[in-house]
């Protein structure tokens, strides 16, 4: 009960910081909006088939947005220094982790979201099946959260954190979660069906476990020193 | 003889090359408020933040209330308390949603009653709605203060308390020590504020080359020459 307390009161700290000083969310809408409007304008230019690079597009702009939100999280914590007050009180690490990682996942998602719905508006796409898009969306992020606030709270211990979190989380989200979503994502503007899905979505939910279980198993040893 | 509530053998603690702590032992009881002084660098902030329980010492034995950080690190955190020179308040939440999320984190009972308690008697009652970003830096001590002792602690770890509080702020900061000391909570201080501690001390220490110079039973005048003693020894 103890750890659902605290990590409830983790999760509601964090989105209240949040959806005050807007610090992720501007970030990420900002940077969605100029990757989204760049591709617009590079295919105004060059005759590629939009149906089979939006699945790219979307995953690039979520990735590269996302890392923005990703970066404060542990950051923040060092820089006002509020670590040492959260590793005082008498709760275990993984309510830290596992707080962070869920506001982090609903502010994420929710501009993933936005972003896919500002995709529609620049690129007239056939619509795809908005429910199997949508879950793809979701476990993909689950991944892309789980590792990436793993990482930044071992990029945060370290000198030069802002350019060590892209460098850590790059190579290992990249061939894993995203290369995955990418390609279920492609099938799903192709017009695939649910079963032709299962296997992206069992490799995917495959990743999402295991970076959820990184976090858990090793959060510990990363705060305490 | 009083009971033990914290004993630290041997302790050790370098950084690179610099030994830091060589050897350091101390043993607090009951109802002290042991005042540490040293000057600047000697490795009081590291000492106390060793014990309590934020970092690990490179050698040596220390137990809290007979427990011990590596069996029972949350017990002991439950128990203790500790005023740093941050605050460890967050800027962009209020003053009373910085002691509401602690209250959460350490399940106090009653919370409200508890926090509206703590926000009075650092005197920012009035101040509960305001983000804690827009406090003058002694406002956020005394702030940090409501903190740390918001869980009712037993031991309480103050690291330069007086630093960035005004006159009144430190004559306020005394009366609650004396206050909660008759209560029963034990202290342990680091400052160079001479004057300060020695108004507060019941027992008192110089730390110096990585070691407790324990001086209890000397008058204030012997303790104060010592203390310059070694100061200038130290090059000050």
């Amino acid at each position: 009960m103890r750890v659902i307390s605290a990590t409830r009161a983790i999760f509601l700290k964090e989105l209240r910081i949040e959806f005050r000083n807007k610090q992720m969310i501007n970030s990420m809408l900002i940077l969605s909006l100029m990757i989204l409007a760049s591709f617009r304008f590079i295919f105004e230019f060059i005759d590629f088939s939009e149906t089979e690079l939006a699945s790219p597009i979307l995953w690039i702009t979520f990735f590269f947005s996302g890392m923005f939100a990703l970066a404060p999280i542990y950051q923040r914590e060092v820089e006002q220094g509020t670590k040492e007050g959260l590793m005082l009180a008498p709760i275990s690490a993984s309510s830290i982790y596992f707080g962070k990682f869920l506001a982090t996942f609903i502010i994420i998602l929710g501009l993933n979201l936005f972003s896919t719905m500002i995709f529609f508006a620049f690129f007239a796409q056939p619509m795809p099946d908005m429910g199997m898009l949508l879950g793809i969306i979701v476990l993909g992020t689950i991944g892309f959260t789980a590792l990436g606030n793993l990482i930044s709270a071992i990029s945060a211990n370290l000198s030069q954190s802002q350019v060590m979190l892209p460098v850590l989380l790059i190579p290992i989200l990249l061939f894993t979660v995203i290369m995955t979503s990418v390609e279920a994502t492609f099938q799903i503007f192709d017009g695939a069906v649910l079963a032709d899905l299962s296997n992206g979505i069992k490799l995917i939910l495959a990743f999402d476990i295991i970076f959820v279980a990184s976090g858990y198993l090793m959060i510990d040893y990363i705060i305490e020193e | 003889m009083a009971d033990g509530i914290l004993k630290a053998k041997g302790i050790r603690r370098s950084f690179g090359k610099k030994n830091v702590l060589n050897g350091l032992d101390l043993e607090l009881h009951k109802g002290d408020v042991y005042v540490l002084f040293g000057s600047n660098g000697v490795g009081k902030t590291t000492l106390v933040k060793i014990l309590a329980t934020l970092i690990h010492s490179d050698k040596g034995e220390i137990s809290h209330f007979g427990m011990s950080a590596e069996d029972d690190l949350k017990d002991i955190r439950r128990k203790i308390g500790f005023m740093s020179h941050e605050p460890y308040l967050y800027r962009d939440l209020t003053a009373h949603e910085n002691l509401d999320f602690f209250a959460d984190l350490y399940s106090i009972p009653n919370k409200e009653k508890r926090i509206e308690e703590m926000l009075k008697m650092v005197e920012l009652y009035h101040r509960s709605f305001d983000k804690v970003g827009s406090f003058s830096r002694g406002m956020k001590q005394r702030l940090a203060l409501a903190r740390t002792l918001l869980h009712s602690p037993e031991l309480v770890f103050l690291d330069e308390p007086y630093s960035g509080l005004d006159l009144n702020a430190q004559a306020m900061l005394n009366k609650v020590i004396e206050k909660m000391n008759q209560e029963g909570v034990t202290f342990f201080m680091i400052t160079h504020d001479l004057e300060k501690g020695m108004e507060i001390a019941t027992r008192r220490g110089i730390l110096s080359k990585g070691k407790i110079i324990d001086d209890d039973n000397a008058e204030t005048g012997e303790f104060l020459s010592k203390y310059k003693e070694i100061l200038g020894g130290e090059g000050h």
